[in-house]
């Protein structure tokens, strides 16, 4: 298989991961289809150096979560992104409105945290192991539970006085 | 709506990802142009418009220098001077700032690295852009003297200049300096704190 076949095979097996990091780090549709395309770029760019060094999920989070932080100054002079824009056509037609308020709202509360706190818990959210999450982001694997426990609490408090 | 605890949190992300896997995302296409080299990133290109605006200073320099004998009084020979070094810099500055934000190494950072990086990036921008704006403003203030001068006009001689015209345009300079400034440091300072938060 050549290079882009493979590439593209990449891509495909792995497009909700850039997009569920699009989403978390814009705040309009044309922002997060603009993000989409230049992580896949930078993704492209660094392909064929990418030489299974590191796991292929660890080098794609790091890129889509890296190049998603200097997208941030192509849109907005500001580091907080606002809440997202869940329009009703964003996802599959759903019947399941209570599950769409779910979503809603972990998001919101999500971009709500600092870019460090929100890539952690993206990573800790997709299932990645603490090992794997602090590879990614470039602490120690204790920090990593230090850090999640804290968001824990912060998403908790968060969420309690959202809701009174 | 109760509030979601962590391991909720997991499935509602789960329900989340499933759907995503049903989006068009029209990968192929996106792919076309990277490959074919027809996708051109924006963070490591500096726009025309970038560009646009070094060459109109450097069309107003070549003005001023055209036009220099024109000038006899020596203070306006000063003024034309400092502005014309003013308009061969401020494009400089000006680059150098978006080259700043515009080198970047994505791959090779951690995300923390890259956080830093861009955080401290940003503070230099807007600095050198602080400095930008403050010599921009400067520039502005000088030139009605200059270009008077060039047409040959003795603004000293128009009515209230000195009572009216000039403590007021000065007046304006200071507060929309002041109003400038305010906006740069408030960015400043977020990205500051950002910074000092994440290395806590």
């Amino acid at each position: 298989m050549d290079l882009k076949a493979r590439f593209t095979k990449v891509i495909k097996e792995n497009k909700g991961l850039i997009f569920k990091v699009t989403t978390l780090y814009t705040d309009g549709e044309q922002d997060r289809k603009d993000l989409y395309q230049e992580i896949v770029y930078q993704l492209w760019k660094s392909f064929d150096s990418f030489k299974e060094q590191s796991k292929l999920s660890t080098w794609m989070y790091r890129v889509a979560l890296n190049t998603a932080i200097y997208h941030l100054k192509q849109t907005k002079k500001r580091i907080q992104t606002v809440p997202i824009d869940f329009k009703t056509d964003r996802f599959d037609e759903t019947k399941d409105k209570v599950e769409e308020e779910r979503i809603k709202l972990l998001y919101e509360h999500i971009q709500r945290l600092n870019l460090l706190e929100r890539g952690i818990i993206l990573l800790y959210l997709e299932g990645k192991s603490y090992e794997e999450i602090a590879s990614i982001v470039g602490i120690t694997t204790t920090n990593v539970g230090t850090k999640i426990s804290r968001i824990k609490k912060k998403l908790k408090s968060e969420m309690s006085s959202s809701k009174n | 709506m109760k509030i979601m605890e962590l391991e909720e949190m997991k499935n509602t992300w789960n329900e989340l990802s499933k759907r995503v896997e049903k989006q068009e995302l029209q990968t192929d296409q996106i792919i076309e142009k990277m490959t074919q080299q027809k996708y051109h990133s924006k963070l490591n290109k500096i726009s025309y418009s970038e560009y646009a605006g070094t060459i109109i200073c450097y069309i107003g320099a070549a003005y001023l220098i055209v036009n220099f004998a024109k000038i006899e009084e020596t203070l306006m020979q000063i003024f034309t001077i400092i502005a014309i070094l003013l308009l061969f810099i401020l494009p400089v500055i000006s680059l150098k700032s978006v080259r700043i934000m515009k080198n970047v190494e994505i791959s090779s950072k951690t995300y923390l690295e890259a956080i830093n990086h861009f955080g401290k990036q940003k503070i230099r921008f807007q600095k050198l852009q602080k400095l930008n704006v403050s010599l921009g403003l400067f520039l502005l203030l000088i030139s009605v003297p200059v270009l008077s001068a060039i047409q040959g006009k003795n603004i000293s001689e128009t009515p209230y200049f000195w009572t009216l015209i000039f403590p007021f345009s000065i007046l304006f300079f200071l507060v929309f300096a002041y109003w400038v400034m305010k906006s740069y440091n408030k960015v400043l300072n977020a990205t500051e704190e950002m910074l000092s938060e994440i290395n806590q």
